[in-house]
C-alpha cells in the first residue's frame, strides 16, 4: 500500500507535467495540539496577522516575500486563503547562534515588529555544537514564557530531516526538550523533522542530493503550505482542509 | 545472586552484554526503525547502562581476582594495559569518522542545509582536531562509550583497590562524586564550541563502580531485599510507569490522559538521571531474578551468538560502530524503506555474530599455543 501510494506521488510530483506538488503527510504528523487564540482573535476582529518566523539560519532574514524559503510561501498561502486580512510574515534570525543569544535579542524582535504568532525554529545549530540538552530546554522554556507574557501566540519548530548528516550530530534530545516545553505550556509543536523524514521515505522529495537539485523551493513551498494550514487549523479559521472535521 | 566459584563465568554478563551491543548498533543507525526492538522505547534506561553495569561487573570481577591473587602493582598493570587498548581502537575509530565527514566537507553543498553544513566548521583547523581526538577533547558520533570506558578503566585500579577493601565505603564515595557532580555541573569539556562529554565520567562511574560493587559480593549483602516481594513489586510498578510513559512520547494524545505529576521526560541522559539509574537496576534486579546463572538456556546454541559478542565486547562494539556508519549510509545511498532498515540491522548483528566466532576462534588457538593454557588470561581478554 505504502509503495503504490509512493509511486502515486512520485507519478503526479514528476511525470504529470504543470501538476501541483504533492506535500501530503499522515495527519497525525499535523495534528494540533493547542488553540492559537491571539491569531483568532487577530484575524476576526483585527483584520490583521502578523507573523514572526524566529530562527537561527542565515537564509531566513527579513521580510518574507523577499525570500525563497518557508516564511514566503507561508506568507502566500495565508494571503490566499485570508482574503480579508492584512498578513505579514517576517522572519528574523540571528544567523549560527545558539539559543542563548537568539533569547537575548527576542525581546527587541517583539517589540520592533508586534506579531500575533511567533514560529520558533530551533535545535538544529544546538545539536551540532552539542549543547547541554537540558540548558537548551531551559533556555527555550525563558523564551516561550516571555512571549507568552505578551499573549502572543508560539509555534515551536524543530530541526530538518537531514539524511546525509544524520549520523554527525543527533538532534533527538532537543526535540525532547521542545515536546516537554510545548506540552508543558500548552503550545503546539510542528514536527519538520517527522515531516520531511516522511516525504523522504515515501518518495515525495529526494533529501540525499549532494548538491542543488531544484528541491529546496518545491519542498519549503510545501513547508509553508502545511504551516499556514497547522496556523488555520490551530486558530479554528475557515481555509483549511480539514476544519470541517474539528 | 550466588556466588561464582572461581573460573566459571556468569554467562549472563556476556549474554546481556552482546544483546547490548546489537542494541547500540541498532539505535545508532539513524532512524532506523528496528530500534522498536530494543530496549530503549520501553522504559527509561536504555543499552548504554547495560553495557556500563556489564562492563563495571566483569571488570571487577577478573580483575579483582588478579589483583587479589598477585597484588595491586600486577592487578593495576593488568587494568591500564585494557584501558591502553580501548584508546587505540578509539582512535582508530575516529580515523574511520574523520574519513566520512572530510569527504562529506567537500562534496556536500545542497541549499537545503546550509545551517546543518555548519557542522564542517570542525574540520577547519585539521591539525587541531586530531591532537584534541588523542587527548579525548574530540569525539566523533556515536563513539561516546569508549572514552568514558577509556577513563573508568584509568581510575579503576584505585577504585578496584577501594571496593576490594572497603566495598560499602568506596561505594559511598563514587554517590558522593556523583551528586556533587550533578550540584556543580561538572564534566570534562570538548573542542571547539561549549561542548561537554556525551557520558559525563563524573556522573556514570556511578553505574560502573554499582557493577564493581555487586560483582565482589556487594549484591549477597542485600540479596535479601532484593529477593523480597515486596521490592519486586515495586521494580515492577516502575519499569511499567517507565514504560506507559515513554511510549506516551510517541502516541500523540496519550499524555495527555496522564497526570501531570507521572511527567518527568525528558531525563538527562548526559548526567546519567537518577530516574535511568533507578530504572536500570529495577530492570537488572527482574532479569536476575528470573533468569537464573544456570539457566540452561544459556548453555543451548540459541544464546550462544550473543554470548560470544559479549565476551569479545571492545572489538563488537568498535565494529558495531563502524558498521552503523556503513548501515547509515546504505540506507542513504540505496534505500530508506522499512525494510531496507530490517535488513541493514539483521546483517550487521549477523556480521558482529560472524567477527564474534571468528575471535573467539583465534583466542581459543592462542590457548592451545601457550601451553600452561591460564584460563584467567582469557577471562583478562574478555572483561
Amino acid at each position: 500500500m505504502r509503495i503504490i501510494s509512493a509511486a502515486i506521488a512520485l507519478l503526479l510530483a514528476g511525470i504529470v507535467p504543470g501538476h501541483a506538488q504533492n506535500c501530503n503527510v499522515n495527519p497525525e504528523l499535523v495534528e494540533t495540539s493547542s488553540a492559537l487564540q491571539r491569531v483568532n482573535t487577530a484575524v476576526t476582529k483585527e483584520g490583521k496577522l502578523a507573523i514572526l518566523v524566529v530562527s537561527a539560519a542565515p537564509t531566513q532574514v527579513g521580510q518574507a516575500s523577499g525570500l525563497k524559503s518557508y516564511p514566503s510561501f507561508l506568507e502566500a498561502a495565508l494571503k490566499e486563503k485570508l482574503k480579508e486580512t492584512n498578513v505579514s510574515v517576517f522572519a528574523f534570525a540571528v544567523p549560527r547562534e545558539p539559543i542563548g543569544k537568539v533569547l537575548k535579542a527576542l525581546p527587541g524582535a517583539i517589540r520592533e515588529h508586534k506579531p500575533d504568532l511567533v514560529i520558533w525554529q530551533t535545535g538544529t545549530i544546538e545539536a551540532i555544537r552539542a549543547m547541554d540538552p537540558d540548558v537548551f530546554g531551559d533556555k527555550l522554556m525563558e523564551g516561550v514564557s516571555l512571549i507568552r507574557a505578551d499573549k502572543i501566540d508560539v509555534i515551536l519548530m524543530n530541526q530538518q530531516y537531514s539524511p546525509r548528516t544524520d549520523f554527525m550530530f543527533d538532534g533527538t534530545p532537543y526535540t525532547d526538550n521542545m515536546r516537554w516545553v510545548a506540552q508543558s505550556k500548552d503550545i503546539s509543536l510542528f514536527n519538520r523533522y517527522e515531516i520531511m523524514k516522511y516525504w523522504a521515505d515515501h518518495g515525495v522529495f529526494d533529501l540525499r542530493a549532494m548538491k542543488s537539485d531544484g528541491t529546496y523551493e518545491k519542498l519549503h513551498r510545501c513547508l509553508g503550505g502545511l504551516l499556514a494550514d497547522f496556523v488555520l487549523r490551530g486558530a479554528s479559521l475557515p481555509g483549511s482542509p480539514d476544519n470541517h472535521r474539528k | 545472586m550466588p556466588p561464582i566459584a572461581p573460573g566459571t563465568r556468569d554467562l549472563r554478563l556476556d549474554f546481556f552484554r552482546g544483546l547490548s551491543l546489537w542494541f547500540i548498533f541498532v539505535d545508532h543507525v539513524p532512524g532506523n526503525i528496528m530500534t522498536w526492538l530494543t530496549v530503549r522505547n520501553y522504559g527509561f534506561s536504555d543499552a548504554s547502562e547495560i553495557f556500563v553495569f556489564i562492563s563495571g561487573y566483569t571488570a571487577a570481577f577478573v580483575y579483582g581476582r588478579v589483583m587479589k591473587e598477585r597484588g595491586f602493582i600486577v592487578g593495576a598493570a593488568r587494568v591500564l594495559k585494557r584501558a591502553w587498548q580501548i584508546y587505540v581502537a578509539f582512535v582508530f575509530l575516529f580515523v574511520f569518522y574523520v574519513a566520512e565527514i572530510s569527504y562529506l566537507a567537500t562534496r556536500f553543498q545542497n541549499p537545503l542545509y546550509t545551517e546543518e553544513s555548519g557542522f564542517f566548521e570542525l574540520l577547519q583547523k585539521p591539525e587541531i582536531v586530531i591532537l584534541e581526538a588523542l587527548k579525548l577533547r574530540f569525539l566523533p558520533a556515536n563513539v561516546d562509550v569508549l572514552p568514558l570506558y577509556i577513563v573508568l578503566m584509568g581510575f579503576f585500579p584505585l577504585i578496584l583497590w577501594g571496593l576490594l577493601r572497603r566495598p560499602n565505603l568506596t561505594l559511598a564515595a563514587s554517590a558522593i562524586l556523583y551528586t556533587v557532580a550533578r550540584y556543580l555541573d561538572w564534566n570534562i569539556a570538548l573542542y571547539p564550541w561549549d561542548r561537554y562529554w556525551f557520558f559525563n565520567p563524573y556522573c556514570w562511574q556511578l553505574l560502573f563502580v554499582i557493577g564493581g560493587w555487586c560483582a565482589l559480593g556487594g549484591i549477597d549483602k542485600i540479596g535479601r531485599i532484593l529477593r523480597s516481594r515486596a521490592f519486586l513489586a515495586l521494580c515492577i510498578l516502575f519499569l511499567l510507569y517507565a514504560a506507559v510513559l515513554q511510549l506516551s512520547w510517541f502516541i500523540p494524545g496519550l499524555t495527555r490522559q496522564l497526570p501531570a505529576w507521572m511527567h518527568v521526560l525528558p531525563l538527562n541522559k548526559s548526567d546519567l538521571s537518577l530516574f535511568r539509574l533507578a530504572h536500570f537496576l529495577a530492570l537488572a534486579n527482574l532479569v536476575v531474578r528470573f533468569v537464573p546463572i544456570d539457566a540452561s538456556f544459556l548453555r543451548s546454541v540459541w544464546a550462544r551468538p550473543a554470548i560470544i559478542c559479549g565476551q569479545n565486547s571492545l572489538e563488537i562494539f568498535c565494529l558495531g560502530v563502524f558498521l552503523s556508519f556503513s548501515g547509515h549510509f546504505v540506507i542513504t545511498e540505496i534505500s530508506s524503506r522499512k525494510l531496507a532498515y530490517f535488513l541493514v540491522s539483521l546483517a550487521g548483528i549477523l556480521i558482529m555474530i560472524a567477527v564474534a566466532a571468528l575471535m573467539s576462534w583465534y583466542k581459543g588457538l592462542n590457548r592451545s599455543v601457550e601451553k600452561p593454557a591460564p584460563k584467567k588470561n582469557l577471562e583478562e581478554k574478555i572483561a
